[in-house]
């Protein structure tokens, strides 16, 4: 599987995220020869322990994160952060935890936008958007080199990745937009992932992103 | 959803058993060998984490075995329908369901062969000794919890909606394997089959005739 950089917009200080940084971005990659090739969208879930009273109470992790993909939708992830743990399963996974009673979900947030390919590489620009509520809580930008002998090792592919992020911070700047692309890589070492890229890697970038805007947003 | 039925055979006509099953399977012998280890808790139902070990890497799968069908329409059918959900998982399934707050309350070692049918349903016969673990996770230590006895379970999967006519298909195969083992519903125990010494040795001429004229 080919390594995937999964960045959010980070804004100036004093600057907000608006839907028309979104757009500006958007423009940003056109600007660079992008085609928009189709819609994506991924789903993040907190989940916490059912509350029972002292004598049912058990001991388990207290968070439960999970997170689907549109693109991979057999296959569902769960990330336990306390205990630096990925896990992935097939997507009826939820359904044995929904029988199961023991966690209830708390809140989820929805990642969805447009999808270009960009020479070698394909891009993911969209929003962050708590499902039942509209308010934007970021904006998130995830880019793969896809053609020309794509590569699966993590390390091996750092310097052109970070080529192309500064290839694309040049592009916004040229749009006098008020911030930039930020890279929040988990320790993928620390939760037993090798530098062989897979779809748990992809999956814990979006929970670390998920996990950061809810914080920033309980911050405002 | 999927139905099942079950019984017992003695070892010495296991031998037997496999010789009918490949004469009435177009398929391939599947080794079984699965570390299956029971988890419970003390708030949620308990649930099955199966390792396959007959496989590289080994295939985790978490099994949820809901309740069966009830009712009188239910106790009538010849085979038990139960609700049943399954899941691949990683290799760090075990460690995911003892976080979220599962203990492990007994573990076995299920080691034998499969075969699969593909009739008007998928039909899976699985002939399986079934082993205790010694030492908690001791693969390799494993023993048969009846030396002499092992188990077959004849399941297909089924959904709501054609449940009634997957039964009589698992029913009316069941009956092929007769001479050699009773096949009822878990929990309704129908003994060794008395004439099966016979029946055994009677598939085994024919099968050893068959190979010397081939």
């Amino acid at each position: 599987m080919v390594v995937k950089w999964v960045l959010h917009w980070q804004p100036s200080a004093g600057a907000q995220v608006t839907s028309q940084t979104l757009v500006d971005l958007f423009r940003s990659i056109e600007s660079m020869n992008g085609v928009r090739t189709g819609r994506w969208q991924i789903t993040a879930a907190q989940h916490r322990p059912f509350t029972r009273d002292q004598a049912m109470a058990i001991d388990c992790a207290k968070e439960l994160l999970g997170v689907a993909f549109s693109e991979f939708a057999s296959k569902h992830y769960f990330v336990l952060r306390a205990e630096r743990m990925v896990v992935e399963a097939d997507s009826s996974i939820q359904a044995i935890m929904e029988k199961l009673q023991v966690y209830r979900n708390r809140l989820s947030m929805v990642f969805e936008g447009f999808q270009y390919q960009l020479g070698d590489f394909q891009l993911k620009a969209g929003r962050a958007v708590l499902s039942q509520a509209e308010n934007l809580r970021g904006i998130v930008l995830e880019f793969a080199q896809v053609e020309y002998s794509p590569v699966s090792s993590i390390e091996k592919t750092r310097q052109m990745m970070q080529e192309f992020v500064d290839l694309w911070q040049e592009a916004i700047s040229a749009q006098s937009m008020s911030g930039r692309i930020s890279l929040l890589e988990p320790n993928f070492a620390e939760y037993a992932l090798s530098d062989t890229y897979t779809w748990q890697h992809t999956a814990l970038q979006y929970i670390f992103l998920f996990a950061y805007f809810l914080s920033q947003s309980q911050r405002a | 959803m999927e139905c099942v039925v079950q019984g017992i055979i003695e070892a010495q006509h296991v031998e037997a058993l496999d010789v009918l099953l490949q004469g009435l399977c177009e398929g391939q012998r599947e080794a079984v060998k699965t570390h299956e280890i029971c988890l419970k808790s003390t708030v949620a139902s308990e649930l099955h984490l199966l390792c396959d070990l007959s496989k590289r890497p080994h295939i985790w799968t978490v099994k949820h075995i809901g309740g069966a069908m009830r009712g009188t329409g239910a106790e009538q059918l010849p085979a038990l329908v139960r609700n049943i959900v399954e899941s691949k998982m990683s290799n760090n399934a075990l460690r995911f369901f003892y976080a979220v707050g599962y203990k492990m309350d007994y573990e076995l070692l299920r080691d034998g062969f499969a075969y699969r049918f593909q009739r008007a349903f998928p039909i899976t016969v699985t002939v399986t000794s079934v082993c205790r673990l010694p030492k908690q996770h001791s693969i390799d230590e494993a023993t048969p919890v009846t030396p002499n006895i092992q188990l077959v379970e004849v399941t297909a999967p089924a959904t709501a909606d054609n449940f009634s006519d997957v039964v009589p298909a698992i029913s009316s195969f069941a009956e092929h394997l007769s001479p050699l083992v009773n096949l009822s519903k878990p929990g309704s125990f129908a003994g060794i089959v008395s004439t099966a010494s016979t029946a055994a040795a009677s598939l085994l001429s024919r099968s050893d005739r068959l190979e010397h004229r081939v």
